[in-house]
């Protein structure tokens, strides 16, 4: 299992190569340079300014020397300076992942806490008027988004009722009831929004695995409801929901920065959006870097999980 | 000893009886002038819609312009500054005088003035500020050097004479005159600087939340004024849904930059106030086409046409509540220089007259309407306009950053519903779209570009003006734009707030000074 571990930990230094690659240059490549949005917001001559400008912030040189300096610079934790607020970078996103973090976690329960005992329910009490109702329940969480969600609920009750979600951040070590004041709601919207697909394939799985045979032995034997569902039929139905929480985790972060927008919560989902909105390169790079390890170890855990789930893996150094 | 007699004995007694009762009426009055100014007290809450830089603590790193003053204008002072009645108002500097041959300005400097940590403010944090600042790189080409004169007296020598020195160094069109303490900057390095920034302005810093807030406190031994207000809080919202919300929730003082269905909002509440600010930017529609023989833009009376074609007041009631100005020149009234033009009627008519003399009796197919982020709703409606009288576009929206990059490179196409907003006076408001050098501009007339070149060379303001003035009325004649209105926007007052200090220094569009914002007192 170590030696599993281990493995996939050295993995991930050629994935996360070709990421930042892929990424470094992607966003250089795209419409919009961060010299023209810095001259556009000055008064000073285009030709030498520019030449200038460039050369101060180091994108003179040519690409591919540019991301080796960079490579280097995040092998020893330098993920450099922001171009706009000449601040570090590593600097800005330790204080930020931590926000983001903690939110895609609280969302994460929300989804789980919402998806599984539905799922398991509507399973069991297939074509019921309960059953029914948690069905349309998560098909109007698939079709309504999340950010719009948000929004009427950021706007409507300060007309209705005067009262709107806390804005005020307070970290989680200041304060930890305000904290979650202030998260559960976006955490509850966002979670909702996960945990229709959540909800449907664990009420899919949980069907297929009640028609089992050993399930059926399992009533014959006379045991009640709760260990069939909770002790037979839920570990081996959890497995492919499990793989989906997994493929999940980079919509959660995708849904996190519309929320943060939102919510006007200092995570990194905002830092990315202003970020990208300003071209701002090393962050760009910065945060997807980080969202890359993060996916990547999400995913090694759903892994791992699976041998807590299903005795019958092994896994091979 | 000579004795005293009685007389002169008595008139002793006068004479330090009267100094006594001068002394007396003058140091009571400064201590009764000092009692009445009451200490600052309460705090006021912005909610913002960008997210404050840490570049903007210092000066010397500020490169954008308007949304850094709302630090600038908090922490920081200026030799000379955009203030209430006056756009260049001496400030730090008393006064300053100009050379005869227009290459020597030299600044008298206001004595007694500190910084926040109690270093005095000298000269030489003048030339400090001025060589290490990013901004305005015009400004330290046209410069040949700063001479201190003396702890109070500050020279700046031009390599040549430049009229418009004091508008770039004295106006909002830059940073170059906001001071910063030369020995506790080389201290603590400008890291360290922009970590904990000292400045002479009305609020020192206190701390600063990356991405959430920004908080200050008053500065009473501000040389001004003593601020009414204890605490300025800045708190950065993106959302503009969140900022009413906040507003009604009274978790903000002031909400700046409201859509026009949350002003709506705000008008319904009877607790709110809304405020209307801007008339720096205005917005116009750029014909690129106009310079290719082959395009129905080439016509002067087609462009005249899509001017005509446009409803400016309908436009500015359904975006801004009817606060934006229909404007007939991108140069703002306001502005030094500026020439009065009318804005052309809204007559779809008289579009449909002269597109058929244009030979487009039955309208044309006009290719793209690029909008400028954000403003798509405000081109959408535009491109509705033109399509009335048969200019059909296609609206063609674009990221920011795409945007910028690709009008810069003069890769854009067909018309654009643009946004011109430097500060400064006509010739730098026309400076990077009228002559064709400009970075924006997509072409040229040689007359005008002759013009222009001779006004920054012309010394003798009357001559400078009649130039400038000519050149505007020859670019409205040829109907280089089609200029839409001076953009005002609107912005939420929460009930605590008595004075916002919004547009008292127009155009500056933002609450400014800040030490005369005022909360209501219990």
């Amino acid at each position: 299992m170590l030696t599993y571990i281990l493995r996939r930990l050295l993995a991930l230094v050629p994935t996360l190569f070709f990421a930042s690659l892929i990424v470094f240059v992607t966003v250089r490549i795209i419409p919009g340079n961060v010299i023209d949005l810095m001259l556009s917001q000055n008064d000073i001559a285009v030709g030498k300014d520019r030449a200038q400008l460039e050369a101060a912030l180091g994108l003179d040189r040519p690409m591919h020397i540019q991301y080796f300096r960079w490579v280097g610079g995040a092998v020893r934790g330098d993920l450099g300076r922001s171009l706009w607020q000449n601040t570090p970078v590593t600097a800005q996103l330790l204080d930020r992942l931590p926000v983001t973090f903690e939110l895609g976690l609280l969302a994460l329960t929300v989804a789980l806490g919402v998806a599984l005992p539905i799922g398991v329910y509507s399973a069991i009490r297939q074509d019921t008027t309960g059953d029914y109702l948690t069905r349309s329940f998560s098909i109007l969480m698939l079709a309504i988004p999340s950010f719009w969600l948000g929004t009427l609920v950021m706007v409507f009750p300060s007309i209705w009722w005067g009262w709107s979600p806390e804005i005020k951040y307070v970290s989680l070590g200041q304060d930890p009831l305000k904290n979650l004041g202030q998260m559960i709601v976006p955490a509850v919207i966002l979670g909702t929004s996960l945990s229709a697909v959540t909800m449907r394939l664990t009420r899919t799985m949980m069907l297929e695995v009640l028609r089992q045979d050993y399930i059926r032995t399992a009533w014959a034997k006379g045991l009640s409801e709760r260990p069939v569902v909770t002790r037979h039929a839920l570990r081996n139905a959890l497995i492919p929901v499990v793989t989906l929480i997994g493929l999940q985790a980079p919509l959660l972060i995708g849904g996190a920065v519309i929320m943060e927008q939102i919510f006007v919560i200092p995570g990194m989902g905002l830092l990315l959006l202003d970020a990208v909105g300003q071209r701002d390169y090393p962050i760009i790079t910065g945060v997807f870097l980080i969202l890359g390890v993060c996916v990547m170890l999400i995913n090694l855990l759903v892994d791992l999980s699976y041998g807590t789930l299903d005795p019958r893996v092994r896994y091979r150094a | 000893m000579p004795r005293i007699d009685s007389k002169q004995s008595r008139t002793r007694g006068f004479v330090l009886t009267l100094t006594a009762l001068v002394g007396f009426l003058l140091g009571g009055g400064v201590g009764d002038e000092a009692r009445a100014q009451p200490k600052p007290e309460g705090e006021m809450r912005w909610a913002l819609y960008v997210t404050i830089s840490p570049q903007w603590f210092d000066p010397g790193e500020v490169i954008g312009v308007i949304t850094p003053f709302w630090v600038l204008y908090a922490m920081h002072d200026a030799l000379v500054k955009a203030m209430p009645g006056n756009l260049m108002a001496p400030s730090l500097a008393e006064s300053w005088t100009v050379s005869a041959d227009q290459k020597v300005y030299e600044f008298k400097l206001r004595e007694g003035v500190k910084f926040h940590n109690g270093d005095p403010f000298t000269a030489e944090d003048v030339k400090f500020s001025f060589l290490r600042t990013k901004g305005a790189r015009i400004l330290r080409d046209k410069v040949n050097e700063v001479i201190v004169v003396g702890p109070h007296r500050v020279r700046f020598h031009l390599h040549e004479p430049w009229p418009d020195f004091m508008t770039f160094y004295g106006t909002l069109a830059s940073s170059a005159s906001w001071v910063v303490p030369k020995k506790y900057v080389e201290q603590v390095g400008v890291e360290g600087f922009k970590k904990h920034p000292i400045g002479l302005g009305p609020y020192k810093f206190v701390s600063h939340n990356p991405g959430v807030e920004l908080v200050m406190e008053a500065y009473e031994g501000y040389w001004r004024k003593m601020p009414s207000v204890k605490r300025l809080v800045y708190k950065m919202v993106p959302e503009p849904t969140t900022r009413l919300a906040m507003l009604k929730r009274g978790e903000v003082d002031l909400a700046y930059l409201l859509d026009a269905p949350q002003a709506e909002e705000v008008r319904r509440d009877p607790t709110l106030k809304l405020a209307f600010s801007g008339g720096i930017g205005v917005f116009f529609l750029d014909f690129f086409d106009q310079w290719d023989p082959k395009s129905p833009w080439h016509d002067r009376r087609v462009r005249q046409a899509a001017s005509y074609a446009i409803d400016r007041r309908t436009l500015s009631e359904v975006e801004t509540l009817g606060a934006s100005k229909p404007a007939g020149n991108i140069v703002p009234r306001t502005f030094e220089f500026a020439l009065p033009l009318e804005p052309d009627p809204y007559d779809p008519a008289k579009a449909k007259q002269l597109l058929a003399e244009a030979g487009y009796p039955n309208g044309f197919d006009a290719g793209d309407l690029h909008a400028y982020p954000p403003y798509n709703s405000t081109t959408e409606v535009v491109g509705n306009y033109l399509g009335a009288v048969g200019i059909k576009t296609r609206i063609r929206t674009m990221e920011r950053a795409a945007f910028f990059s690709a009008w810069a490179t003069k890769k854009l196409r067909g018309v654009c519903m643009c946004v011109v907003a430097p500060y400064g006076n006509a010739a730098s408001r026309m400076s990077e779209w009228v002559p064709s050098s400009g970075i924006y501009a997509y072409g040229g007339y040689p007359d005008i570009d002759a013009l222009y070149k001779r006004q920054g060379l012309e010394t003798d303001r009357l001559k400078r003006q009649a130039l400038l003035h000519q050149i505007q009325q020859l670019v409205h004649e040829r109907v280089r734009f089609a200029p839409i209105w001076d953009y005002t926007w609107p912005s939420g007052v929460g009930p605590r707030v008595e004075e916002p200090a919004l547009m008292l220094i127009n155009p500056y569009p933002w609450s400014a000074p800040l030490e005369d914002v005022r909360l209501k007192r219990k």
